[in-house]
C-alpha cells in the first residue's frame, strides 16, 4: 500500500507541469489556438493512454490533473479513452447526448466524437465540418448535432469508468488551480495595511479550499488504483472521485472569484475561467446515486 | 501508487480479524470515564497479553515492532469487530507514548512506556488553561525551579481523564517573565503528588469525562522534564502531531463503519426514498472514502519522511467536521425519538451531544484553518 507518487510518477507529473506552463498556460484558455492540439499531439499528449504505452491509471490520473490544471482541451479526455479502448488515433471530439440532440464539444478537425449515452460508452464519425461556437467554457467549442443514426458502443465497461476518472483528475486540476489562485492573491493583495490572507475570514476561505483539493486529489488517487488492481468497488470509488472533484472545482471556483473581490468577476481577470470550466466537468459523466449508494 | 497488500500485511490481517471475533467483549464498555476505568484497564491488558498493543512501538518497550501499514490494518480490523473504544488509554497510547518514543530519555522510556501499553497506567494531557485554550502559548501555570525540583502552580481545565489518570503529560512556564512559546516544558507530572485537586466537570451529554486540576506547590522532579527544560513548545508540538496526525486513525476507521450502518438504518426504515437523505448519504459515503484514501496517503508519508505531511491538519478538520454530519445524520434518521434521550444514555443522542468536542478539542476548528492557511498556502501568520 502505498497513495503517494514514485519518483518516476513525480518526474513525469513536473514534466508535464512544466510543459503546460511553457505551451498552454491558463491564462489563455479564453480562445485556445487551433495549433495547440498539433502540439499536444506532437509532445505525445494525445496518444498516452494507447495500450502499448503502459501507463497505469495511477499515473494517468496525476497527469490529467496537471493538465486540467491548465484547463487543457476537453477533448484530451475522448481522445485519451478513445486512444485505450477503440484504437482510434487522431482527435476525438467529446458527446453530450441531449434531449433530443447531441453536444459536440471541442470537435474542430475531429473525425469522430465519444461519450455516455446512459450507462454505454459509445462513438460515431463526425461527418464534415461542424459550425462550431464557443460554449459557457471559452476554452471549448460547441457544435449541436442530430443525434446519430448509429453509434457504436464500446463493450468494456472499464472503457466509461476511465472517462469519468480521467474527468474527475480535471476536476481536481481545476480546483488545485482556484485554490492556488485565491492564494497568491490573499498574499498579494492589500487592504487596511495588510495582505488580506492575514484576515481569518479570507484565510479560512482558502483553508476550506485546500481541504476540498486535498479530498479530492486523495479519493482520485485511490480510485485510480482500484482501476488499476480490477477492485469489485472500482465503480463506486470513482464514483465518488467525479462527485467530491466536481464539487472541489465549483466550491474553489466561487470562493476564487470571492477571494479577488470585483476584480473576480471581471472578464479580464482569470477565476472565471475556472469556474466555468467546473461547470462544463459536472455534466460529462456524473456521478450517479445508484452507484453511490449501491450495496 | 497501489492500495495493495503484501501476502505478509494479508496474513496479519486474517489474525488480527480471528483474535478479535474471538476476544471482543460482549458487554458495553460503560460511558462516564469513572465507571470505565475497570473495563478500559482490563481490556488493554487483555490486548497487550495477546501482542496486539503498541503493533508499531519499539520491541524494547513491550510493542511489536512492526511497521505502520500493520497498525492501521489492525485499527480496520478493530472498527470492523466493534472493538470497544480504547476509552481512558487514548492520550497514553495516542500521543502521551507516541511524544516518549521521540523525546523521552532512556530511564523515562524504560519506566512508562510499558506501563503505558500495559493499561496499569493511566495518562491524561495538562495542556489547555482557563485562559488558554486553542492559544497553547498563552499558558500561565508556572513551575519555579528550587533545587532538583519544579515547584507548580496554576490550574488546567478541558482535561479528560484527569480524576482516573495517574501520570499527566503537563505543559508550564519553567521560565519566570517568559513570553508565549518561549521558556515553557513539558513534564511529567505525578497525579496523585500532594497538592493537586481535581474537580471533573460534567458534560451536556451528562457524562463526565473530562475535568480541572488545580495545582498548589506541586513538586515535580526536574528528572520528570522530557526534552529539556524550555524545550517545551517543540515537545508540544510533536505530541500534537500525532493528535491530529496518526492518533485518530481509529476513529477514522471508525467512520466507515458509521456510515455503512446508517446507510442501512435508512433503508430498513424507508427513509431512503427520501432524495435529501440519500444525497447526503451519498455525500457522507463519498466522504469517508475519501478520508481512507487520505489516511492511506498520510500513512505513505510517514513510511517515506519519517514523519505526517503538513496535510495532517487537513485530516484532522476534514474528519472532525464529516464525525459531526455522520452524527448528525443519525439522529435526524431517530426524528422525534430523540426526545426519549435521558441525560447520561449511551445511543446516538449521547454520541451526537458528545461529537460537539470534535470540533474543539486538540485546537479548534478554526485553528485548524489558520494551520491550514498558513502552513499549506502559506498565507501571513494572523497572530
Amino acid at each position: 500500500m502505498d497513495l503517494t507518487p514514485n519518483d518516476e510518477q513525480i518526474a513525469l507529473q513536473t514534466a508535464t507541469a512544466d510543459w503546460c506552463r511553457d505551451h498552454m498556460p491558463l491564462a489563455g484558455a479564453r480562445s485556445r489556438s487551433a495549433g495547440l492540439w498539433q502540439q499536444l499531439h506532437a509532445m505525445g499528449w494525445t496518444g498516452m493512454t494507447a495500450p502499448e504505452m503502459g501507463l497505469d491509471h495511477a499515473t494517468e490520473a496525476l497527469l490529467f490533473a496537471e493538465l486540467g490544471r491548465f484547463l487543457a482541451p476537453v477533448a484530451l479526455l475522448s481522445t485519451a479513452v478513445a486512444a485505450r479502448w477503440t484504437g482510434a488515433a487522431g482527435k476525438t471530439a467529446l458527446a453530450l447526448p441531449a434531449q433530443e440532440d447531441v453536444r459536440i464539444l471541442d470537435g474542430v478537425e475531429a473525425s469522430r466524437a465519444l461519450g455516455a449515452f446512459g450507462d454505454v460508452l459509445a462513438g460515431f464519425p463526425l461527418d464534415g465540418q461542424l459550425s462550431s461556437m464557443f460554449s459557457l467554457d471559452q476554452s471549448t467549442t460547441l457544435a449541436r448535432i442530430a443525434r446519430p443514426a448509429a453509434i457504436e458502443p464500446v463493450d468494456d465497461p472499464h472503457a466509461l469508468l476511465h472517462l469519468q476518472l480521467l474527468t474527475a483528475a480535471y476536476a481536481v486540476g481545476c480546483a488545485d488551480a482556484a485554490r492556488d489562485m485565491a492564494a497568491d492573491y490573499a498574499k498579494l493583495r492589500e487592504q487596511f495595511d495588510r495582505p488580506i490572507g492575514w484576515f481569518q475570514a479570507l484565510k479560512h476561505l482558502c483553508s476550506d479550499m485546500a481541504v476540498r483539493a486535498a479530498v479530492a486529489r486523495s479519493q482520485l488517487y485511490y480510485a485510480a488504483c482500484t482501476l488499476d488492481a480490477d477492485d469489485r468497488d472500482a465503480a463506486f470509488h470513482i464514483a465518488a472521485a467525479k462527485r467530491l472533484a466536481d464539487q472541489a472545482a465549483l466550491d474553489n471556483g466561487r470562493a476564487n472569484i470571492q477571494v479577488h473581490g470585483g476584480i473576480g468577476m471581471t472578464d479580464e481577470a482569470h477565476p472565471h475561467l475556472c469556474l466555468k470550466r467546473a461547470h462544463l466537468l459536472q455534466f460529462i459523466v456524473p456521478a450517479d446515486m445508484a452507484a453511490l449508494l449501491a450495496a | 501508487m497501489d492500495i495493495g497488500f503484501s501476502p505478509e500485511e494479508t496474513r496479519f490481517r486474517e489474525e488480527c480479524r480471528d483474535w478479535l471475533h474471538a476476544n471482543v467483549p460482549a458487554e458495553k464498555r460503560p460511558l462516564d470515564a469513572s465507571d470505565a476505568i475497570g473495563f478500559d484497564k482490563a481490556w488493554q491488558r487483555r490486548l497487550f497479553d495477546a501482542g496486539w498493543a503498541g503493533i508499531n512501538w519499539p520491541t524494547d518497550y513491550g510493542g511489536r515492532g512492526l511497521s505502520i501499514v500493520q497498525q492501521v490494518i489492525w485499527l480496520e480490523e478493530y472498527a470492523k469487530a466493534h472493538a470497544p473504544w480504547i476509552g481512558a488509554n487514548f492520550v497514553g497510547i495516542n500521543h502521551g507514548g507516541p511524544t516518549l518514543i521521540l523525546n523521552a530519555s532512556e530511564e523515562q522510556k524504560a519506566y512508562h512506556l510499558p506501563r503505558i501499553l500495559k493499561g496499569e497506567a493511566i495518562w491524561c494531557q495538562g495542556f489547555s488553561e482557563p485562559g488558554a485554550g486553542s492559544d497553547l502559548a498563552g499558558i500561565k501555570t508556572r513551575g519555579r525551579i528550587e533545587g532538583d525540583e519544579l515547584l507548580v502552580n496554576g490550574s488546567k481545565i478541558w482535561t479528560s481523564f484527569a480524576h482516573v489518570a495517574d501520570w499527566q503529560e503537563l505543559v508550564l512556564r519553567t521560565e519566570e517573565g517568559s513570553l508565549r512559546h518561549k521558556g515553557l516544558s513539558w513534564v511529567i507530572c505525578d497525579m496523585h503528588a500532594p497538592g493537586i485537586t481535581v474537580r471533573p466537570i460534567r458534560k451536556m451529554s451528562g457524562q463526565t469525562e473530562f475535568a480541572e486540576v488545580f495545582y498548589d506547590d506541586v513538586r515535580i522532579p526536574l528528572a520528570n522534564v522530557v526534552g529539556g527544560l524550555g524545550n517545551g513548545w517543540k515537545v508540544a508540538m510533536s505530541t500534537l502531531s500525532f493528535e491530529r496526525g496518526t492518533g485518530f486513525i481509529a476513529d477514522q476507521v471508525k467512520q466507515s463503519q458509521e456510515i455503512e450502518e446508517l446507510i442501512a438504518k435508512a433503508r430498513a426504515k424507508g427513509m431512503i426514498k427520501d432524495d435529501r437523505i440519500a444525497d447526503s448519504l451519498a455525500q457522507m459515503r463519498s466522504e469517508v472514502a475519501a478520508v481512507r484514501a487520505m489516511t492511506y496517503r498520510n500513512i505513505s508519508e510517514v513510511l517515506r519522511t519519517g514523519q505526517p505531511g503538513p496535510e495532517a491538519s487537513v485530516i484532522r478538520l476534514f474528519t472532525s467536521e464529516l464525525g459531526q454530519r455522520l452524527k448528525r445524520m443519525a439522529v435526524l434518521l431517530k426524528g422525534e425519538d430523540i426526545i426519549d434521550f435521558a441525560y447520561g444514555d449511551d445511543d446516538a443522542v449521547g454520541d451526537y451531544l458528545r461529537g460537539f468536542a470534535a470540533t474543539i478539542a486538540g485546537g479548534t476548528a478554526q485553528i485548524q484553518r489558520d494551520i491550514i492557511g498558513e502552513r499549506l498556502l502559506g498565507l501571513p501568520k494572523s497572530r
